[in-house]
Formats: C-alpha cells, structure tokens, sequence
C-alpha cells in the first residue's frame, strides 16, 4: 500500500482505495462439481449471499521509515434474484508510522452490483458482470483514509475449473483460476486540495488455485487426513495501473502477490495469505491478510440466506437416471 | 463485554445451522479414483448431509457411455447406493447429482477400475 509524501497524498489514497475496492466482496460459488472459494484479495465469480466478518489485513508501507497498517473491514453479499447480487462493505484502517502520525478512521462506504452473466457446470466457467461505486465522503476524509469523490469501476469477473480435461491429466484437473479486471473512474478529474490531477485505472487480478475437496471427490481419494481434504492453496495477484488522467504523477503498477491457503467448512471458510508488495511503491515487507467467511445460504436457506425475488434455487425437477 | 459480542453472535449463528447446507460427497466406496481388484457389486456414495432421495440420483457407466448400474438408486439419510451388473476388467464412470433436505443442488462424477488395467 502507497502512504508517501504530502503532496503526493490524495493519488496515494487513491492508489489505496483502489487495492482495497478489490480486496473484499466475495461469494459462495459452486459451478457444476467445482466450487470457487470466496478469495481474498479478489473476487470470486458469483453472486451469493455471504458474509466476510472480519477481513484483517497488516502490512507495511513504502516510506521511510514505514508506516504500519491494520485493515479491517467487512462486507455482507446478497442476492435480489438467482442472478443478481448486491453488497455493501467498509474499512477501518489505522496507519501509525513511528515517530510521526498516526490516521485512523474508515474508508468510503463501498457497493457493488452483480450479475451473473454465466454459469456453465460442464465446463466449470463462471462469468460475472459489476459495478463497484466507492461513495465519496462517506469515510475519514480528513484523516486522509477517503476520498471527498466517488469512484465508479465497471468490472468484469471470471472463473474457471480445469476439470473439463481429460482424464488423463489427473491431479492437474483440480486446478482452477479466477480473475478480475476493472476501469475505476473517479467523479472528479482534478483534486484541488493536493493539486494533482484523478487518475483512472485499471485494476485487475486473478488467483490460481488447487482444490483438495475437488481432488478428493473427483479425481482421487488418497484418504488424507480430513483437515488436509478441506484445503485449497492458492496465489493471489491483485494490480492496479493509472492508465488516464494521470498528469504529474506516477504512472507506476502497484499491487501484492498473495500466496495463502483457505479452509472450506459447512457453514464458513477461514483464509490466510501473506502479502507480498509487486514494488517498494506497493510497500515493503511481507504483510498479512485473514478472513473469516460465512455462508449465509447454508447457514440460513430458507431465511436470509436466499434470494428477495424468488426462491434459492430453481424448483427441483425430478432427475431422470 | 462488547468484545464478546460478536463471537457469540457468530457462535449462535453457527449453531443454529445445523444440518442445513450443500451435500459434499465425503466418500465413496469404490474409493475415487481407486482400483480395485474384483468387480464391486454396488457403489455407495456417503455425503456430508442428508439427502432428498426423490431428487437425488446416480449413474454408472463403462468406458463406452453404457449404463452398467442397475437403475434405482436408494437413498438412506446422507448415503446413497445404486446396484451394479457384473463388471468387466475397464473402468467405469460414477456421475450423481444430490439435493440436501434444504434444497441445495450438488454433482460431481469419477472414476474407478475394475482389475489392473
């Protein structure tokens, strides 16, 4: 994460915001005999109805010397209709840096519409559409940690199992990857308090993961011990690169690669990653990042737990075989 | 005391869920991907819920797409077991789909084979 000099603040902050836009929201995501994990640092791709309480994140910053900081944050998903999706999250971020300041306080409100665009169960392909809007004024604005603007990121999501492949390729089919890719546009062009122009920007990331449940059930069953069959390993990478409007300020990518590994339960998944800075713009240090994740569906299918219009799935129909 | 808030609330919440979720399949017998020496006579597939046996099925089939189970399968709380005719040394294809008592949908397929092929 970017905490540099004053003058340089706001792009900073914004740098922030757009690395923490991507690192919440998240869903229970089964496509055909494939579940996606509800990632960390990215999305998964599909709606869902879900919670993230909390999501903490420690990391180090870039200046010198550099400043900790504690995230945490949570987000509730859930589902209007079997294809569409909303959710709503905040952050709290503390920011000390020794001997110096210390900034507290929350981040901008964030919302995000979804809809599921695709979800083919034969070839483990998920595609989603969003809108992520960061309501400006609604955080610490003079602490720094928001922004008096909003921001508007159309994104589009994706995921996809590679257990389409043949049979001959074994272990490998409980591969899968996730991805991201967004255009944040800020509501204001110019920042006159910094002097310093808005950047847009292109924020993206993707995950590559194993699936010890996918592998147990699908492929092969080495009868591990049950702790081990619950894992999913996995790399986060999530970037972020001002592509306009960027006059007079750092046109540099930063962003973290995470490697980590989640636990899949009944009613919740727990994930751990380090956090590693792609630069020293991006921070210094490894940091880390936990997550505790409910599913409301499971948890609550006939309350909460399912869409507001209709029902939590489509009406069973009888199976023929 | 506030801090003890929100992990009995999660607790509570956790508790009141009980036997409500998507039905992973825990095992199976044959085991997934395994090879077994003499052909089995059913196979049995043992989930993590209960199931809906009206809309919870599975299908057995060689390596040419033929049905080789012997077509109902009967369901029994979290386990589900369909018959077999008698296997040839080859392997063979299990698919299944399951409805748990809350209505969640789940499938997957796999493998197994019959002799040292």
């Amino acid at each position: 994460m970017l905490r540099s000099s004053s003058c340089s603040r706001a792009f900073a902050l914004a740098i922030i915001l757009v690395a923490l836009s991507a690192a919440e929201a998240l869903a229970h995501c089964f496509v055909g005999p494939r579940f996606f994990p509800a990632t960390l640092a990215t999305d998964d791709p599909c709606v869902a109805d879900e919670m993230s309480l909390p999501t903490v994140a420690w990391s180090k910053t870039g200046d010198v010397p550099a400043a900790a900081e504690w995230d945490i944050s949570a987000e509730l998903s859930k589902r209007i209709t079997e294809d569409l999706g909303i959710s709503i999250g905040d952050t709290w971020s503390n920011i000390h840096q020794p001997g110096g300041f210390t900034h507290a306080g929350f981040s901008n409100l964030e919302t995000t519409l979804q809809y599921q665009l695709l979800k083919d169960g034969p070839h483990e392909l998920a595609l989603l559409l969003g809108l992520i809007v960061d309501w400006g004024g609604t955080g610490a604005v003079d602490s720094g940690l928001a922004t008096p603007w909003s921001t508007l990121t159309p994104t589009f999501y994706f995921g996809k199992g590679f257990g389409d492949l043949p049979d001959s390729f074994g272990w490998v089919r409980a591969f899968a990857v996730t991805g991201q890719i967004g255009y944040q546009i800020p509501t204001r062009s110019f920042d006159i308090d910094s002097g310093s122009f808005i950047p847009q920007v292109l924020v993206y990331g993707a995950s590559l993961q194993y699936s010890m449940p996918y592998l147990k059930s699908e492929i092969h069953d080495y009868q591990l011990p049950d702790f081990i069959n619950h894992l999913i390993p996995l790399v986060e990478m999530q970037l972020s690169t001002p592509v306009a409007n960027n006059f007079g300020n750092s046109g540099l990518t930063t962003g973290t690669i995470n490697p980590g590994v989640i636990w899949v339960g009944t009613y919740f998944q727990v994930g751990a990653e380090a956090v590693l800075p792609v630069n020293h713009a991006s921070g210094t240090g490894v940091g880390f990042l936990g997550q505790l994740h409910l599913y409301l569906d499971d948890m609550f299918p006939t309350t909460i737990g399912r869409p507001l219009l209709g029902g939590s799935s489509a009406p069973p129909q009888q199976l023929k075989f | 005391m506030r801090r003890f808030v929100i992990p009995s609330l999660l607790f509570a919440a956790l508790s009141s869920a009980v036997a409500h979720a998507h039905a992973f399949l825990d095992h199976a017998n044959p085991l997934v991907g395994s090879t077994v020496a003499s052909a089995p006579r059913e196979v049995s597939l043992t989930f993590t819920q209960n199931l809906e046996a009206a809309f919870s099925s599975v299908q057995v089939t060689d390596a040419n797409g033929a049905r080789v189970d012997q077509g109902k399968a009967q369901v029994n709380g979290n386990t589900m077991r369909i018959g077999l005719k008698s296997l040839s040394p080859g392997t063979y294809r299990v698919r299944w789909h399951a409805l748990s008592v809350d209505t969640h949908k789940t499938e997957g397929s796999f493998t197994f084979t019959v002799g040292g092929r």
